[in-house]
């Protein structure tokens, strides 16, 4: 459970720990875009090579790159197998009715898999190199065009703070109560479905109560010290953009343009 | 979306929601439920919808998916990061601000709503959650997992009508924990 109080940032100096998170954001959005440009596996040795590389850049050990992996291992697995069995075409190695292992069911496989594992492995970046609360902080930024069209972009970053740091204060929150349950002997995770159901009235009705409080409290200090909406502000955690953030996101455009020129050929 | 100011309760409650969301989606590290993995999403977000409205539901499950996708492992089974954006199910995380703020409308348009008004919230909250889960489903599978041929609408459409059963049940848990919930928070709280 400690893994939703820290989320997964881990503390570093390196390269990428001092990119802004902007610029991190869009490296990783892009990403998604740009891995489906490869469609060959000279592509996709290129794609892995610059990934191991900007993992190593992150100083992380490969093993928590791999624990991101394990939650949608078998979602990977699924996908992988399902182009390996049915996909048809090339020579044929096995054939038996509906299922087919085929030289192009294995290929497509091998780059479904890669797909994936490249996407989490280069997300997995993101998250480990920026602490959630500056991420908030650039999401705010990249997200403020939206405020054209009425989107309260301000507003919502501040929530995301604001959320950000009441999610361990729930999970303690959670606990407690459970254990209070508990001690007035109410016995979770025994009868039937319907009994275990029930047994979380007594848990969510107070969680709901208490944190509905908490917000009320917090909304009245934020009253006391006279926020109000929509006002211009000034920021605590300032966002700078450095010449470094614009040669990373250069680096993105050129592997994109590599991709484009080797899948024409 | 931007009529009226937010007011700092407004913005504390929305934000107190996606992180309550947080927690539902992984009540499962703290007790399983038949041994399987359960998540309560769906309730929460109907809950959302009930107790916040339209507006301030959908804003925080809003929240709740950019929590996620900054790579706070939010999502069920402790996932996160933008690269659950390629993930089959994330179409549900979307589908949960249309669930909230769906729910908002009905529960808003009834000044004494029952439970009969919660039921018609929370089904046409699951209609807009399997309409959309399924329909990104069905995409993430032929768009960027190239399935085979085999893989068809119907075949999506089945898998999710083996939920139904859990999820109508869902539904009317909600509804009749709904009126409790909203008394014991107006009792906390007077203001609201």
């Amino acid at each position: 459970m400690n893994k939703l109080i820290l989320g997964r940032y881990f503390p570093g100096d390196s390269w990428l720990h001092r990119l802004d998170p902007r610029s991190k954001l869009i490296a990783g959005v892009a990403f998604i875009f740009i891995i489906f440009l490869a469609d060959s596996l000279q592509a996709f040795a290129l794609l892995w090579v610059f990934t191991l590389f900007v993992m190593r850049l992150s100083g992380v050990g490969f093993r928590t790159y791999v624990r991101g992996v394990r939650p949608l291992i078998w979602l990977i697995l699924f996908a992988t197998l399902m182009q390996m069995l049915f996909r048809t075409g090339g020579a044929t190695f096995v054939d038996w009715g509906p299922i087919t292992i085929s030289e192009y069911g294995i290929i497509n496989g091998f780059y479904v898999f890669c797909r994936f594992v490249l996407i989490i492995f280069f997300s997995t970046v993101v998250t480990l190199t920026t602490k959630p609360i500056d991420l908030t902080d650039g999401i705010g930024s990249l997200l403020r065009p939206l405020r054209k069209l009425k989107v309260p972009v301000d507003e919502l970053a501040l929530m995301l703070s604001i959320s950000l740091r009441f999610i361990p204060n729930l999970m303690d929150e959670t606990q407690r109560i459970m254990d209070a349950q508990r001690a007035r002997g109410t016995q979770f995770g025994e009868g039937s479905l319907i009994q275990q159901m029930k047994t979380l009235v007594p848990i969510f009705l107070p969680l709901f109560a208490s944190s509905l409080n908490r917000a009320e409290d917090m909304a009245n200090a934020m009253e006391v010290r006279g926020y109000q909406s929509g006002t211009k502000r000034s920021t605590f955690r300032q966002l700078s953009w450095k010449r470094i953030d614009t040669a990373s996101l250069f680096i993105m455009v050129v592997l994109a343009g590599v991709l484009l020129v080797v899948r024409t050929i | 979306m931007n009529k009226q100011p937010w007011r700092p309760i407004d913005m504390t409650l929305a934000a107190m929601f996606a992180a309550l969301m947080a927690i539902g989606a992984n009540v499962s590290a703290y007790l399983t439920i038949g041994g399987v993995p359960i998540t309560f999403q769906l309730l929460f977000a109907i809950l959302a919808g009930v107790l916040l409205g339209s507006r301030l539901g959908a804003a925080s499950m809003t929240l709740y998916m950019l929590i996620g996708l900054v790579g706070m492992p939010v999502f069920a089974q402790f996932k996160g990061g933008i690269g659950h954006v390629i993930s089959p199910t994330f179409g549900f995380v979307v589908s949960f601000i249309a669930v909230a703020y769906a729910v908002g409308k009905v529960v808003e348009r009834k000044s004494d709503p029952t439970i009969r008004t919660y039921l018609f919230a929370g089904a046409c909250g699951l209609f807009l959650n399997y309409l959309i889960g399924a329909h990104y489903m069905y995409a993430a599978y032929t768009l960027w997992f190239e399935a085979p041929g085999g893989f068809n609408y119907l075949l999506t459409w089945s898998w999710m009508a083996a939920y139904l059963p859990i999820d109508t049940g869902v539904v009317v848990a909600a509804a009749l924990i709904a009126p409790k919930v909203k008394k014991v928070v107006l009792e906390a709280r007077p203001a609201v």
